[in-house]
């Protein structure tokens, strides 16, 4: 059998690179297998969420900084917290205006930067006292409920995976901070339970995001991209293991304001089991090396990649992640409002 | 991420459209984002194996990502474009980023590097870098690549930029990057220990061996 022309070989191998269809012959497996284990390096590659807050911030608020948090279970003292006060007094002077028309910013609006570093100085200002922290690290988790909530109602599918992360996050966060409250003595009822609505409303309103995700896949390739689908799905996947069950809705009970607004239960109440839940109908896998086809290489590369991977900030209370209502809004976590929910074909304002 | 000559035009891979450079080049936040997610993951991939080190390749990306947006208006390329255009700017950055490296390098530590690099088999101490990449075997292993490989593959695998993009940032023909991404991926096969189609498992027949050969023609005189 004739060895294919040199130029025709790489002609192959760059269809087989672009994810055309492709006889996968001898000559192009070992190619194949290497291509794919350097993608597979690559991919591990995840910028993180915060970092990229940060580079959005230079350019579209250069003079807004995040200030730096001291991290939990280091020696931080009096003297820190006096420090980290003043600081938070002197920006909260600064940054008032901003506090207010940052309050309803969704992930991917110009002021959500703000929103999130007012919510880092919230939470440094409480920081000498656990229990408070605890309060605040809560409400920092129902405002990622409610970005979440909003961002499916606009169908920003985009921002799903990171506010997805974020929320997971948040929640993880103040877990953690009823936690250290409830060590160190200080009386924890009150938030614990409020943490335990906030928990229930974000397992509902994941359970929202599945549903409107796979109508919105259902459709066409259009709004979804197989690649956001993918990290939707692992978002999803990722706050199953902290949220609490929660039961599949009924037929036709996309709108997601149905669920959410329902009484708040603690995590052992709920009935259901998330192995009924419909999982989001994905695509096949980016690669595999036996296949006669390799995905493009671009299917690591989209804005899926922005979904945080395991660092979030808010994954240790103390730290440096963001989190908090923003100002936005001065209810409790158990207290949540309807949303005011914009036509979903509205695209939200810059 | 972009494909030059595709059926929808006006839409790049990543979603974007001329309308979100438009409004991307008047800084419009929205479009500013969704230009970020579309192509910050990427660069970061590609300055990460360029660098091995995360800081520094955050700080790249970040400071690409600044001098493309402030240099928006005067690309004038169209959406499908934007993506070799943004990792010119990233190569740009990449060898400024190298070369104030290597003026800041004081003596004992580039001496140290050197000789760490020498040991190691690389050339330099920005190949030996390859090998501290946290994520193991595969992008170390690039070092054993040509530069012109390297380069192809990371635009190719990390940029996630099509052939003639590629082409279009080093300067090179289509069909010459054909051949250094084929040329590099069976280098890359063969360092892995994959079957490489250039150098078969079992040779045909017995490899020659010069000293034997020798002998042999001694025995025979």
């Amino acid at each position: 059998m004739p060895r294919p022309k040199p130029n025709k070989l790489h002609d192959e191998l760059d269809a087989l690179l672009d994810g055309r269809p492709v006889e996968l012959t001898d000559e192009l497996a070992p190619l194949a297998e290497a291509a794919d284990a350097l993608r597979a390096e690559l991919a591990a590659y995840q910028l993180d969420p915060q970092v990229a807050d940060r580079h959005l911030e230079r350019v579209l608020h250069g003079s807004a900084t995040v200030v730096p948090l001291p991290v939990r279970g280091q020696p931080s003292g009096w003297d820190l917290r006096r420090r980290v006060a003043a600081v938070v007094l002197a920006a909260a002077l600064v940054l008032a205006p901003a506090t207010m028309a940052s309050a309803a910013a969704l992930p991917g609006q110009a002021m959500y930067p703000f929103k999130r570093a007012i919510e880092q100085l919230r939470i440094a200002s409480v920081q000498w006292s656990p229990g408070r922290e605890a309060v605040e690290r809560t409400r920092v988790a129902d405002t990622r409920v409610d970005e979440v909530q909003r961002l499916t109602d606009l169908e920003m599918f985009t921002q799903l995976p990171t506010a997805l992360t974020a929320m997971t996050n948040a929640m993880t966060a103040a877990r953690a901070a009823v936690d250290e409250a409830r060590r160190k003595g200080e009386p924890v009822a009150k938030v614990e339970a409020q943490l335990n609505g906030v928990m229930v409303a974000g397992a509902q309103v994941t359970r929202t995001v599945q549903v409107v995700t796979a109508a919105a896949a259902a459709k066409g390739p259009a709004p979804l991209s197989g690649d956001i689908l993918r990290a939707i799905q692992t978002a999803v996947d990722q706050s199953k293991e902290v949220l609490p069950p929660v039961a599949p809705p009924t037929t036709g009970a996309t709108t997601p304001t149905s669920t959410i607004e329902q009484p708040a239960k603690a995590p052992g109440s709920t009935v259901g089991t998330t192995k009924t839940s419909p999982t989001i109908p994905l695509p096949p896998p980016t690669a595999e090396a036996t296949t006669t086809t390799t995905e493009p290489p671009t299917t690591t590369t989209p804005t899926t990649t922005t979904t945080p991977p395991t660092s979030d900030d808010e994954a240790t209370p103390g730290s440096n992640g963001g989190g908090g209502s923003g100002g936005d809004d001065n209810k409790g976590p158990n207290d949540r409002s309807p949303l005011e929910v914009t036509p979903s074909t509205t695209p939200p304002g810059p | 991420v972009l494909g030059f000559g595709g059926e929808r035009e006006a839409v790049s891979k990543a979603g974007l459209t001329a309308a979100d450079l438009v409004a991307a080049r008047r800084r419009e936040p929205a479009a500013v984002t969704r230009v970020y997610t579309a192509y910050a993951p990427a660069l970061f991939r590609f300055f990460m194996a360029a660098v091995g080190d995360r800081h520094q390749a955050e700080d790249l990306t970040g400071t690409t990502f600044v001098s493309a947006i402030e240099s928006l208006p005067r690309f004038r390329g169209p959406i499908e474009a934007l993506g070799g255009w943004l990792f010119q700017i990233a190569r740009h950055d990449l060898y400024d980023h190298r070369r104030r490296q290597s003026r800041s390098r004081i003596e004992p530590l580039e001496d140290n590097l050197n000789e760490a690099a020498r040991v190691a088999g690389a050339d330099d101490p920005e190949e030996l870098a390859l090998d501290r990449v946290d994520a193991g075997r595969v992008v170390a292993a690039m070092r054993q690549l040509s530069d012109d490989q390297r380069q192809v593959l990371l635009l190719r695998m990390a940029g996630g930029l099509s052939a003639p993009e590629v082409a279009e940032v080093l300067g090179k023909t289509t069909g010459a990057v054909k051949a250094l991404q084929h040329r590099g991926l069976a280098s890359l096969a063969r360092v892995l220990g994959l079957r490489s189609p250039e150098q078969p498992k079992e040779p045909p027949y017995p490899s020659p061996d010069p000293g034997r050969l020798t002998s042999q023609e001694e025995e025979e005189r």
